[in-house]
C-alpha cells in the first residue's frame, strides 16, 4: 500500500502531511502503515485564558513560528479550572483570530436619522472618543455640594463586557476611572 | 479486539455541543447552513462540514417530558460495512487502522458511489463535502497516532466522553451500566461488541435517535441481523 503525500493533504485535510511508511516488521498481513502527524507539532503553544464567560477556563494557543497566526486552539490540560475541557463557545475560540466572516466596518446612525451608514473602525473609534470627551467635560463634577473634592463625571455610565478577559476588564475599569466615571458594571454582576 | 475505544455516557452529557465545535476547530471544517429546526439541534444533520452532531430529542415518558441527547459520531465498526462496500469499486478507499482501529476515508472513497457507501452504513454517518468527497469522523487518527485523544473527548466538559484501549473503555462502560441499572432498568449499551464507539443510554434507544442503533431498515443487514440472532439466542 501507497499513500503519496498528496493524497495525505487530501484525505484528512491537515496542513502537516505523513507518508507511508514500510511495514512494522512484519508482514503476514498487508500491513498498512501510516506517519499520521499532528498538524500542531510545529506549532508555538501559548497558554491563554478564555474570553468569554467568568469560569476563566484556560486555553492553549497553538501559532505558526513563522508567520504568527493562530492555527489551532485547544483547551489547556494543565490548567487547574478546566482541566482541557471547553464548552462549545471556548472550543470555537480559534475563530476569534481567524475569521472571514467578522464584519471590516462598523454600521452608524446618525441622531435622528433612519438610516444606516457604512463607516470604518477608524472613523467610529475616533467618534466614540471625542464623544467621550466631549460629555465627560461637560458633566465633570470638580466639588460636590459640600466642597469637598470629588473629581467625578455623572454623565457616563458603563455597561459590559462579557467578551473581555480579567486583564483587559482592568484595563478597561482603569481608563474609566480615570475619567472619573463611577458608574461602572460589568455583565458578569447582570 | 484490540485497538482503541470511545464510550459516551449520554447520562453525563449537557448537550454543551464543545464536542461538536472542537471536532470542527481540529478538522477545520466551516460552518455549514443551518435552519431553525424548532430545537436546540444545530445544524440539523451531520453534513460534509459537520462529523460530530448532538442531537436532542423531546419524548414523552408517562406523561412526562423528557429530554435526550445523543452526540453522534461514526462508530468506527470493527467489521465497517461502508469498508467493505468501498473496496468492492477501489481498493485502499477506506482504511481500517492497525494501531487504533478507526476507520479512514482515504480520498480513493470519491471513485466509489457515495449512495452505496452511505446506505451500507448501519447508523447513517457518511456525508458528502464540497467537493463531493465521502467524508465522517476519523477518531482524530493524527491526534491519537500521536498520543493525544480525539478533539471531541478531550474538551467534553462533563467527562461524558472517555478514550482508551478498547478492553479499558469496555470495562469503564459495563461499569458505568452496572452502576446506572438499579436507577434506571432500561440503562444499555448500544452494540458495543460491534464498534468503538460505545454509547450508553437509559432508555429505548430509539427515543435518543433512529440510528442510534444498528439499523434494519438500512443497506448491508449484517449488524442488524446479528442484532436479531443474538436476541433469539437469548430467548
Amino acid at each position: 500500500m501507497k499513500l503519496t503525500r498528496r493524497d495525505f493533504f487530501k484525505i484528512s485535510g491537515a496542513a502537516t502531511a505523513g507518508l507511508a511508511a514500510g511495514g512494522l516488521g512484519f508482514d503476514f498481513a498487508p500491513v498498512e502503515a501510516y506517519a499520521w502527524e499532528l498538524r500542531t507539532k510545529d506549532a508555538k503553544e501559548t497558554p491563554s485564558i478564555c474570553c468569554y464567560c467568568a469560569v476563566g477556563c484556560g486555553i492553549l494557543c497553538h501559532t505558526d513560528k513563522k508567520t504568527g497566526k493562530v492555527i489551532y486552539t485547544e483547551g489547556d490540560a494543565d490548567h487547574p479550572i478546566n482541566g482541557g475541557a471547553l464548552c462549545a463557545k471556548g472550543a470555537s475560540s480559534y475563530q476569534i483570530a481567524q475569521n472571514d466572516k467578522r464584519a471590516q466596518n462598523v454600521l452608524y446612525r446618525a441622531p435622528n436619522s433612519d438610516k444606516w451608514q457604512v463607516k470604518k473602525w477608524d472613523w467610529a473609534l475616533k467618534e466614540i472618543a471625542k464623544r467621550v470627551k466631549k460629555t465627560r467635560d461637560a458633566t465633570f463634577v470638580e466639588k460636590n455640594a459640600q466642597g469637598q473634592v470629588v473629581n467625578r463625571c455623572d454623565g457616563i455610565a458603563s455597561v459590559g463586557s462579557a467578551a473581555m478577559d480579567n486583564e483587559e476588564c482592568w484595563i478597561y475599569q482603569g481608563m474609566l476611572r480615570a475619567l472619573g466615571l463611577f458608574y461602572i458594571e460589568h455583565q458578569a454582576r447582570i | 479486539m484490540a485497538g482503541k475505544s470511545i464510550f459516551v455516557d449520554t447520562t453525563r452529557c449537557t448537550a454543551c455541543r464543545g464536542c461538536q465545535i472542537a471536532c470542527k476547530n481540529w478538522n477545520r471544517n466551516a460552518a455549514s447552513a443551518t435552519k431553525n429546526l424548532g430545537n436546540h439541534q444545530n445544524p440539523p444533520d451531520l453534513d460534509g462540514n459537520t462529523f460530530k452532531l448532538v442531537r436532542f430529542s423531546e419524548v414523552e415518558n408517562e406523561g412526562k417530558v423528557g429530554w435526550y441527547f445523543f452526540p453522534d459520531q461514526c462508530r468506527h465498526c470493527l467489521e465497517p460495512p461502508c469498508k467493505d462496500t468501498a473496496e468492492g469499486y477501489v481498493n485502499e478507499s477506506v482504511i481500517q487502522d492497525d494501531a487504533t482501529g478507526a476507520i479512514v476515508y482515504t480520498d480513493k472513497v470519491k471513485e466509489a458511489p457515495f449512495d452505496e457507501i452511505k446506505s451500507s452504513c448501519p447508523y447513517d454517518i457518511p456525508r458528502r463535502n464540497a467537493r463531493g468527497l465521502a467524508v465522517k469522523c476519523t477518531m482524530c487518527i493524527d491526534r491519537i497516532s500521536n498520543g493525544k485523544k480525539p478533539a471531541c473527548v478531550s474538551t467534553c466538559p462533563t467527562e461524558a466522553m472517555s478514550f482508551g484501549e478498547r478492553d479499558e473503555i469496555l470495562k469503564l462502560a459495563n461499569e458505568r451500566l452496572a452502576a446506572l441499572k438499579a436507577k434506571f432498568p432500561k440503562a444499555q449499551l448500544l452494540d458495543a461488541d460491534q464498534v468503538r464507539v460505545i454509547y450508553l443510554v437509559v432508555d429505548d434507544p430509539k427515543k435518543y435517535h433512529k440510528n442510534a442503533v444498528a439499523s434494519l431498515e438500512r443497506g448491508n443487514r449484517r449488524f442488524a441481523a446479528k442484532r436479531v440472532i443474538d436476541s433469539i439466542l437469548r430467548v
